[in-house]
């Protein structure tokens, strides 16, 4: 049975000890992949002490700009095909100069779309709400979520106690 | 399906249009001669026009904003390269140049509108769907000619107070506000004298149908035929006037008359207008 | 003697002193807490000042009057705005380059500032970008509005239909409707994306109804390690996207002239010219409501002096990069071959369109000079004139691109002066002032105007870099 525990923290340095010493320490039950960091703004430099944990937007990226511009030029060029072909100012029925313009347009489009699409599937969002969640983290204080066997608990407990932790919030914990 | 098409018609989805001898194997080539030495500047074509089209008399005050919906118009100009005061009329008069859409072969208005609501028609006319124009008038800008009119109101409303609608012609389609229009050759008339020939398992004979203007011109400075075919009077004046559908520039010797109106844009029109001679010594 | 020559040489306290940064040269002061960000932002969803309510209300008025117009003309035909036959297109088409002008520093700003790492954007981009997507909006309001059958618009879109027709992509204008459509969604979810953290802020201050459209928006955002590390990536993805996009878009509807063959419109140089002349206008807006919303929300805190000033040397810099642009489009015209364009050109400058072309001159040429006072950049009301002068010159600008080319194009016998635009025409360019402001002010009262985790970054970074310093 796992069970979580979320401590708040004044600033950065503080919960950059308090990463540091779990990381030093073995507890059974618990990992530093159990640890999520939770903060007003972005931090690299305590993101770096829960070890790498990768982005694959990149990936949603890449499929979009190649997706994009194929289906949108065999499109265009499908549909000025199609039908009772029809001849405009003397010009080919499918021209290169408008099909690129339109081409270089769902490029972008297609890019932008999957990689919005790719930023929410890491998210995980909508939908998934990682538990415990205290509105002063979206403020000024740094949260360190972890998730432990229940005997392992009491012993976080004390590491985030030991480097004075505003609040502690947890199933059973006071 | 379209997909199909497009590689197994790759050839001639990319080639541009007019080139050498583009209409020898086709039926129809719709073109016309103006001679200007016979035009008297008699307003008969237009008439005619307004008649066989059922265009709108604006009225004056719309005629002032520029509302006019004149399909064919004849245009007035004074003197040549001779500098006359404004309030007065030359000795010669002034010339007169009727000017309707030039069908032209690679037509600046077709490229341009976001529907496709004018493109290029098989007999080398260009047309205008009435049904599709959503109006955004990106024709008529890029026209040189400025030839195509927009219905700026409702015409129908006022144009024709009963009975005048009687006399609409029933072929013609009555246009609303916010569309697109232009000189369409008659196309009335040559679908069905097309329609006809079909029928009967021939090509429509020269001087077989015409246009409104040709046919009301009294002193017959309109020629309107089928350039396709060789033996037509529009073939014979083309070729003797020296002038090649498919060239910007007509290398031609130097008494001939013949010209078409702003070559150098490469629109490659199918009006060719006879220049007047005039008698300078006179 | 001894006295003078200790007074050249500085002691080591007063090199202590030369090193230290001068306050003035923060973009944001040092000492404003996180917390007290939070407050400040949250404030002006709340309470704004009075003057708040008087814009939103004249706005409104003037899109009530714009509605009235446009529902005039929608039942009359185009002919009421007296547009005519070689002047087919009048302010419609000028107004609307305008608005998609102006739509483009929104996301210049954002996106290139944000690529090249440059912090002074943070309080200020966000509502840049909301502009971005409003002066979007209010530009395809125009390109439904000219069209002669408003109610056939969806021509245009390339839906699947029985019939297999087709939009005509070889249209300028169906390039247009391409590249508005992807940049209106690509910068509405720029803006939106960027804006999650602070939704989520939002979303743990309100209640009631608010309480429940924030927590729908912010997606159940946390702030967890993982959603920092993909926010940051995709952010800086969706800004390499936006930067070309952003040229591609204004570039593409200069060939709306560009590739006809009207004198005065088929000039090689229009897509940049384009280009620039958009960021300019934009950056005069964003000066402007800068300095609207520094006063009704009471931003003085965030949005600084230093920062405006910043700004204000962008809109200089991009001002004379239109100027010089300006030049190369007429001289080229000048000294070229064609004459029809000479004489369109000669025409505009000392025809009836004349006042346009010099108040251009005056309004968009001479006037950014003015940035080059002191006073000017400081004093608020004066630059607020000075921008809002801009603004109009780059109006004029986009009237005197279109207008006297109807009236002196190719066909002599087309040749008109002295076209006028009817009531109906102002009133629809004027209401669409009023629907983009009413649409501003709104987001503003219901979003937050100021990223506020950007500016807890700014002020972590300034603190942290003043840290290493050795001042704070």
């Amino acid at each position: 049975m796992k069970s979580h525990l979320l401590a708040l923290y004044n600033n950065m340095e503080e919960a950059g000890l308090v990463l540091d010493e779990l990381n030093a320490t073995k507890l059974p039950g618990f990992s530093m992949k159990d640890v999520v960091i939770k903060s007003p703004i972005e931090h690299p430099e305590l993101s770096e002490k829960l070890g790498k944990r990768p982005v694959y937007v990149q990936l949603f990226t890449l499929l979009g700009v190649l997706f994009g511009p194929i289906t949108g030029l065999t499109l265009v060029a499908s549909a000025q095909a199609s039908f009772i072909y029809q001849v405009r100012g003397g010009r080919p029925v499918v021209p290169v100069p408008p099909d690129m313009v339109l081409t270089y347009e769902f490029f972008i489009l297609s890019g932008v779309l999957m990689t919005v699409i790719g930023c929410f599937i890491g998210w995980k969002l909508p939908g998934n709400r990682s538990p415990l969640y205290n509105t002063r983290v979206s403020e000024d204080k740094i949260g360190i979520l972890v998730k432990a066997e229940e005997s392992t608990i009491p012993y976080l407990n004390e590491i985030f106690k030991k480097h004075h932790s505003l609040e502690i919030l947890g199933e059973g914990v006071k | 399906m379209s997909l199909n098409n497009l590689i197994k018609n790759w050839t001639s989805f990319r080639s541009r249009r007019p080139y050498l001898d583009q209409y020898k194997n086709a039926d129809y080539k719709w073109a016309m001669v103006i001679d200007l030495d016979a035009c008297t500047g008699c307003n008969a074509c237009t008439t005619a026009c307004y008649a066989e089209n059922n265009l709108p008399v604006v009225g004056k005050e719309r005629y002032e904003k520029g509302h006019a919906m004149h399909w064919l118009r004849i245009e007035r100009y004074w003197g040549e390269g001779e500098s006359v005061p404004v309030d007065m009329v030359p000795d010669r008069g002034a010339q007169f140049l009727p000017m309707m859409c030039q069908q032209c072969e690679a037509a600046p208005c077709e490229v341009v509108c976001p529907v496709g609501a004018t493109h290029h028609s098989a007999d080398g006319l260009n047309t205008q769907v009435y049904n599709r124009c959503v109006g955004s008038r990106y024709c008529s800008a890029n026209c040189p000619y400025k030839v195509r009119y927009f219905n700026w109101w409702q015409y129908a409303d006022s144009a024709w107070p009963n009975p005048l609608e009687l006399q609409l012609n029933p072929d013609v389609s009555v246009r609303s506000k916010g569309v697109m229009e232009k000189c369409t050759f008659c196309v009335q008339r040559l679908r069905e004298s097309m329609d006809h020939a079909k029928t009967d398992g021939r090509l429509v004979k020269d001087g077989e149908v015409t246009t409104a203007c040709a046919q009301a011109c009294p002193t017959s400075a309109i020629t309107f035929g089928n350039l396709a075919n060789p033996q037509s009077q529009v073939a014979k004046k083309w070729k003797n006037q020296q002038i090649a559908l498919e060239k910007d520039e007509q290398k031609k010797d130097e008494n001939m008359r013949g010209y078409r109106i702003f070559e150098e844009f490469r629109t490659y029109p199918s009006v060719v207008y006879l220049e007047r001679v005039r008698d300078l010594e006179a | 003697m001894s006295h003078m020559i200790n007074h050249d040489v500085p002691d080591d306290n007063e090199i202590q002193i030369e090193k230290k940064f001068v306050p003035k040269d923060l973009d944001i002061d040092k000492d404003v807490s996180w917390a007290q960000i939070n407050k400040d932002v949250l404030r002006s969803l709340d309470r704004p000042r009075p003057v708040f309510w008087v814009i939103f209300f004249a706005a409104l008025a003037l899109f009530s009057f714009g509605v009235y117009c446009e529902k005039y003309q929608y039942e009359n035909g185009l002919g009421v705005a007296d547009l005519n036959n070689p002047q087919v297109w009048g302010l419609y088409i000028a107004t609307f380059i305008f608005w998609i002008g102006m739509g483009h520093s929104g996301t210049l700003l954002s996106a290139l500032l944000h690529i090249i790492h440059a912090d002074w954007r943070k309080p200020i981009y966000r509502y840049a970008e909301a502009m971005t997507t409003f002066s979007l909006l209010t530009a395809a309001l125009f390109v439904l509005i000219h069209l002669g059958r408003v109610w056939q618009f969806y021509y245009v879109v390339a839906y699947p239909n029985e019939r297999w027709v087709w939009p005509n992509f070889s249209s300028p204008l169906v390039w247009d409707a391409t590249a508005i459509g992807t940049y209106l969604t690509s910068s509405l979810l720029f803006l939106y994306t960027g804006m999650v953290p602070d939704l989520a802020i939002c979303r743990d201050n309100a209640t009631g109804a608010r309480k429940k459209l924030y927590t729908f928006m912010s997606l159940g955002w946390q702030g967890t390690d993982r959603q920092w590390a993909t926010f940051r990536v995709t952010y800086m993805t969706l800004a390499c996207f936006l930067m070309p996009l952003a040229v591609s878009v204004h570039s593409i509807v200069s060939t709306d002239f560009a590739v006809s063959q009207n004198p005065g419109w088929h000039i090689t140089s229009f897509p940049p010219y384009f280009v620039a002349g958009a960021l300019y206008s934009g950056c005069a807006v964003i000066i402007t409501l800068f300095i609207l919303l520094r006063y009704v929300f009471r931003f003085e805190a965030y949005m600084t002096m230093p920062i405006l000033n910043k700004l204000i040397k962008m809109t200089f810099a991009i001002a004379m990069v239109w100027n010089y642009l300006n030049i190369i489009e007429y001289s080229t015209v000048w000294y070229g071959a064609n004459e029809i364009a000479k004489q369109q050109l000669l025409d505009k400058m000392t025809g009836t369109y004349a006042p346009v072309f010099w108040g251009m001159v005056f309004c968009s040429t001479v006037m950014p000079f003015t940035l080059l006072i002191k006073f000017v950049r400081t004093h608020l009301p004066t630059l607020m004139v000075v921008s809002l002068i801009l603004n109009f010159g780059m109006w004029l600008e986009r009237v005197q691109i279109i207008t006297p080319t109807f009236g002196h194009s190719q066909y002599p016998w087309t040749w008109t002066s002295g076209w006028w635009p009817s009531w109906v025409q102002f009133g629809i360019v004027a209401g669409s002032f009023g629907w983009f402001t009413m649409l501003f002010m709104l987001y503003c009262k219901i979003f937050p105007t100021i990223s506020m985790y950007e500016v807890k970054e700014m002020v972590h970074d300034q603190s942290k870099m003043l840290k290493a310093k050795g001042v704070a």
